[in-house]
């Protein structure tokens, strides 16, 4: 017997087609606040306050020619932009958006190291998509994809798991549920952290080196055309959705808050939006208000500073449960 | 010993006054008439005499039998040409290159356009012309009419060897960081740029050739197109070479009216280039900010002259427009709302850590290779070389309007940044005093279209540094030779210098560091 | 199907600019189209680092010898469908610089040329006028009614004056109903 309601979760809500409209949605207003930031307008035209430019963009970019150099490893030219975005998504969804996860069966203690290892695997299949576009300025900007995120998934990793240790559960579900007072409040070092490893990991200024125009064109999209293209951008974007969703699940209670009438699930989803946006804001302004830094400059901030710090704020974190927060909760 | 008071002629004249022939006249402060070889013997003398002795130029010129050479070599209180010649069956001379670095890229380009062979250069080559050009065809010698050359099939080779550890990656021809077509191929150990070799002359149009057969009237709306950006400042360096040859004076008002454009120019060049620093660091919402307020400053050019780019503004004898009355008010709430704004940019430079991590102590020049690779403008203040011909040689109104001359010391990115950031509050006094004292009359007198045989030289102060111009008429209303020393030519050198040694993510900001304009070094 | 893929294309131009040859008095212009004066964000326009994502080339300058097969390599790299504009007198014929030793002519010597935008250098109005105007004359034509385009254009067009006029579309070779509407537009 077929189940109509997991097809309806899987692909509707909160699964695929939810993920892809907040992504293209966030897309728009991550463009609309850089805009706003730097005295601009931003999109207008497409939609009304440009609302659909994504959606144009995406449709535009599906239908364009669709060109494979001669000198490309062809497969993985082709599939590893594809895999890369269905990894992204199928992480989504291990993220209880409406207080449960997609499929009942999915959300399982341990799951937070699941899908920490899927963004691995994500940004693996980018700088193999880059490396295997025989493009020198591909393979520059995929090398770099890799040189940092080996650097900085170790910080995000021990600072992911700060919420865990308060919590005592590895289960993201379980995890947010038990933010009665958001670890935002509890642990704010940590949050403080988890948002510059997660701006890192996420490409954005200031480390956004990856994509420097200036000194590797496209970076290792530059060979990249039409369909595959949008969804190397569309990788990107879910990626960029999936950290601010992460950072509500871990530090922000999740899709917790108050239900005043109706559907619990409509509320606790809308609240999920609302705060997922809210951190969107946050990561979009640190990207305005900094000049991008060098790779070296990076990698030594990284062992120097941001390791120290994230293994110091574990400590913190279990020294803070043993002793101080069975007093406050 | 070095000494920047030393009377230079008077040091030439005891030291080889047997051997060359000192003309006064329009060359700078002297003409020295030298035969063959004896050039390397003067600047050898002008190097000791002066610590701050540096190459302007070297013009090539076609006298019928012989071709015609002149290096003009400025020091610190002196601007000197120095004559030779060369038989055209073989025009082969000595390299100065060994005893002034500088002249590198002076020398190849003379080679590449009159086909002087300068024995012992370390690179000789094609540099202005391409690849596949025509061997023995001299494009700005008389005899080759310029719709005949065509140019060989080109070879197809685009590859990138790289050898062991080394990658050479190409800048260019289409990169986002060059905003025109130049080409630079850098080799990378890991990311330490260890060679850059440099391949100009995607813009090169050949200007300079144009010249010869177009009027002094129209030529001067040809030179103002070589550059889009510093476009007054050559129209205003090439009517006064003309002036002076026609030794007419320009009328006092005139001379106020061109400053006030010139130093809009500047603002509007400064501008640019601070915001494209940002682009090239990442740091956008810096570009977007220095961009936007730079439009003000684009009305302001369109108020006084009518056009937002090419103002059109110079011509031999003064101005075109004058500024109306009833614009003044305009004008001064402009730039007092421009002078608002400069502290906060100011603090942005000072204080934003991640702007600092990426510009201070990168692309570090020091004084002594500013002086020996020659460079001028911002690039040479930056490094502590004080040279600014609005100062060192006043022209126009410049010699009466007080100002300030910008150096630091630091020789950084964030050094030349900041140069250009004060001079852009210099340009606004400037303008706001020569609004004040705009003295009355007329703003111009009329020239006649037909000049004197004669010649002279002329140098100004481009927003990038020092210009520098060299008119030679024969008589006709079409001049004879037209050469043209931009400032980015000179400062290339200065980039290749400094970028080796250095990571590669370094490159682009210490390249647009010294405000690159290659429609101006191709011309 | 087709109108959403036209739609998409019309609001969503990705451009790259080629300079080849030109003084700079264009290509900075251009850069000042993306900055907050003029913003072309507003219309979805992009500047493209790579040839490879680029709706619509952009080129600048009479076109050099030595820079001659690099424009034609920059063309072959993009994707279908895409369109040229020329910008600036100098790239519709050669402008000042016609005649020159080192220069080929104007832009459509070298590739195919969809929108010429003529002006020493164009105003940064015109520009953007220029390129509106060759995507909405992809929008199929619409008989009775005022194209649809047509409507959009208009707000820029009173920015731009006369210089904006100046700005004509000339028809895409391979796509046939083009045509009428560009003359259409190109007239009014």
């Amino acid at each position: 017997m077929i189940d109509f309601w997991l097809i309806f979760r899987i692909l509707v809500f909160p699964g695929f087609t939810f993920v892809l409209l907040l992504t293209l949605f966030c897309d728009w207003m991550e463009r609309k606040i850089e805009a706003r930031i730097q005295n601009r307008v931003g999109p207008m035209v497409a939609g009304p306050f440009g609302i659909l430019q994504p959606l144009a963009d995406f449709i535009k970019l599906l239908t364009k020619e669709d060109i494979q150099p001669r000198d490309a490893k062809k497969f993985i030219f082709k599939f590893a932009p594809l895999v890369a975005f269905s990894v992204m998504v199928f992480a989504m969804c291990f993220l209880p958006v409406d207080g449960a996860s997609v499929l009942s069966v999915s959300g399982f203690n341990g799951d937070l190291i699941v899908i920490l290892a899927f963004v691995t695997i994500a940004n693996f299949l980018l700088f193999l998509s880059g490396w295997a576009s025989s493009n020198p300025y591909g393979a520059i900007g995929s090398a770099r994809v890799l040189t940092q995120f080996l650097g900085y998934d170790i910080p995000l990793f021990l600072v992911g798991l700060t919420p865990a240790f308060i919590a005592g559960s590895l289960s993201i579900a379980a995890i947010a549920s038990a933010q009665t007072i958001p670890y935002i409040v509890l642990a704010p070092w940590a949050f403080v952290l988890f948002i510059i490893s997660m701006q890192a990991e996420l490409e954005k200024d200031p480390f956004d080196i990856p994509h420097a125009e200036s000194e590797v064109v496209g970076g290792l999209e530059t060979e990249y055309t039409g369909g595959k293209l949008a969804f190397l951008h569309l990788t990107r974007d879910v990626q960029i959705v999936f950290g601010a969703a992460l950072v509500v699940e871990l530090f922000l209670g999740g899709s917790s808050g108050p239900v005043f009438f109706g559907l619990p699930a409509f509320w606790y989803s809308l609240w999920f939006v609302l705060k997922l946006l809210a951190v969107v804001v946050i990561t979009e302004y640190i990207t305005c208000v900094f000049a991008r830094l060098r790779l070296d400059q990076v990698l030594s901030a990284n062992w120097k500073i941001l390791l120290p710090s994230a293994v110091l704020s574990l400590i913190l974190t279990v020294a803070m449960v043993t002793w101080v927060y069975p007093l406050v909760v | 010993m070095p000494n920047s008071n030393v009377n230079i002629i008077s040091v030439i004249e005891s030291k080889l006054k047997d051997k060359v022939q000192i003309q006064p006249g329009q060359l700078g402060t002297a003409a020295i008439a030298t035969t063959n070889g004896l050039h390397r013997e003067v600047i050898q003398t002008l190097l000791d005499a002066d610590e701050k002795t540096a190459i302007t130029s070297i013009t090539g010129l076609d006298l019928g039998a012989n071709l015609g050479l002149l290096y003009h070599i400025r020091t610190s209180n002196a601007f000197v040409t120095i004559r030779a010649e060369v038989p055209r069956e073989s025009p082969k001379i000595q390299t100065i290159t060994d005893i002034m670095p500088g002249a590198v890229f002076h020398e190849l380009e003379v080679a590449d356009l009159f086909g002087i062979v300068f024995e012992g250069h370390p690179s000789p080559g094609h540099f202005v012309l391409s690849d596949n050009w025509p061997e023995g065809v001299y494009p700005l010698r008389k005899d080759v009419n310029p719709y005949d050359v065509k140019l060989n099939p080109s070879k197809d080779v685009i590859t990138q060897p790289s050898d062991g550890k080394q990658v050479k990656i190409v800048l260019g021809p289409q990169h986002p960081a060059l905003l025109e077509p130049e080409k630079f191929v850098v080799t990378v150990d890991g990311e330490t740029v260890t060679r850059v070799d440099p391949r100009v002359g995607y813009v090169h149009r050949g200007i300079e050739k144009a010249t010869e057969s177009r009027t002094f009237l129209q030529d001067v709306y040809l030179v103002e197109r070589i550059c889009g950006i510093c476009n007054s400042i050559h129209a205003c360096s090439f009517v006064e070479t003309v002036e002076k040859i026609l030794k007419i004076e320009v009328p006092q008002r005139a001379k106020y009216l061109r400053v006030i454009a010139l130093e809009l120019n500047r603002l509007h060049s400064h501008l640019l280039t601070l915001g494209h620093a940002g682009l090239e660091i990442g740091y956008e919402t810096l570009f977007q900010y220095f961009w936007r307020d730079r439009e003000p400053i684009m009305d302001l050019i369109e108020l006084t002259s009518g056009n937002r780019v090419y103002s059109s503004l110079m011509t031999v004898g003064g101005v075109r427009r004058d500024i109306k009355e009833e614009d003044i008010p305009k004008i001064k709430a402009t730039l007092t709302d421009l002078r608002k704004k400069l502290p906060f940019y100011r603090q942005v430079y000072e204080d934003e850590p991640s702007l600092k991590m990426r510009m201070k102590n990168v692309g570090v020049l020091k004084r002594e290779d500013a002086i020996k690779l020659s460079v001028v403008g911002p690039v040479a203040r930056g490094s502590g070389y004080d040279i600014d011909v609005r100062k060192d040689e006043p022209y126009e109104a410049y010699g009466e309007i007080p100002f300030k001359e910008i150096v630091y010391t630091q020789g950084d990115t964030w050094a030349r940044m900041n140069v250009r950031m004060d001079e852009v509050e210099e340009s606004i006094n400037i303008i706001e005093y020569a609004i004040d004292n705009l003295p009355p009359g007329p703003f111009r007198v009329k020239a006649p279209r037909v000049v004197p045989a004669g010649e002279a030289v002329n140098r100004v102060e481009a927003p990038r540094g020092e210009l520098f111009y060299y008119v030679k008429s024969n008589g006709t209303a079409m001049p004879e030779r037209v050469k043209v020393r931009t400032p980015t030519y000179a400062n290339i050198p200065a980039f290749l210098k400094t970028a080796i040694g250095e990571s590669i993510a370094d490159v682009p900001s210490n390249f647009v560091s010294l405000d690159p304009c290659f429609s101006c070094t191709d011309r | 199907m087709t109108n959403t893929v036209t739609w998409a294309r019309v609001k969503s131009p990705w451009v790259l600019h080629f300079n080849s040859g030109a003084c700079n008095g264009c290509d900075i212009e251009i850069v000042a189209l993306l900055t907050p004066k003029y913003d072309v964000e507003r219309f979805g326009v992009k500047l493209e680092p790579s040839p490879r994502h680029a709706d619509v080339l952009l080129v600048t300058g009479a076109v050099t010898k030595q820079c001659e097969e690099r424009l034609k390599r920059v063309y072959d790299q993009m994707p279908q469908p895409k369109f040229v504009v020329a910008i600036g007198a100098c790239a519709c014929s050669g402008g000042v610089f016609a005649g020159c030793y080192n220069v080929a002519g104007g832009v459509d010597k070298v590739i195919p040329v969809t929108a010429y935008i003529p002006g020493c250098p164009p105003r940064p109005e015109a520009i953007m006028d220029g390129v509106v105007k060759l995507l909405n004359a992809l929008n199929p034509p619409k008989p009775k009614k005022q194209p649809k385009g047509e409507k959009k254009a208009e707000p820029l067009k009173n920015e731009a004056e006369s210089e904006a006029s100046k700005a004509e579309t000339v028809p895409v070779p391979e796509v046939k109903p083009v045509v009428e509407e560009a003359k259409v537009v190109a007239k009014q």
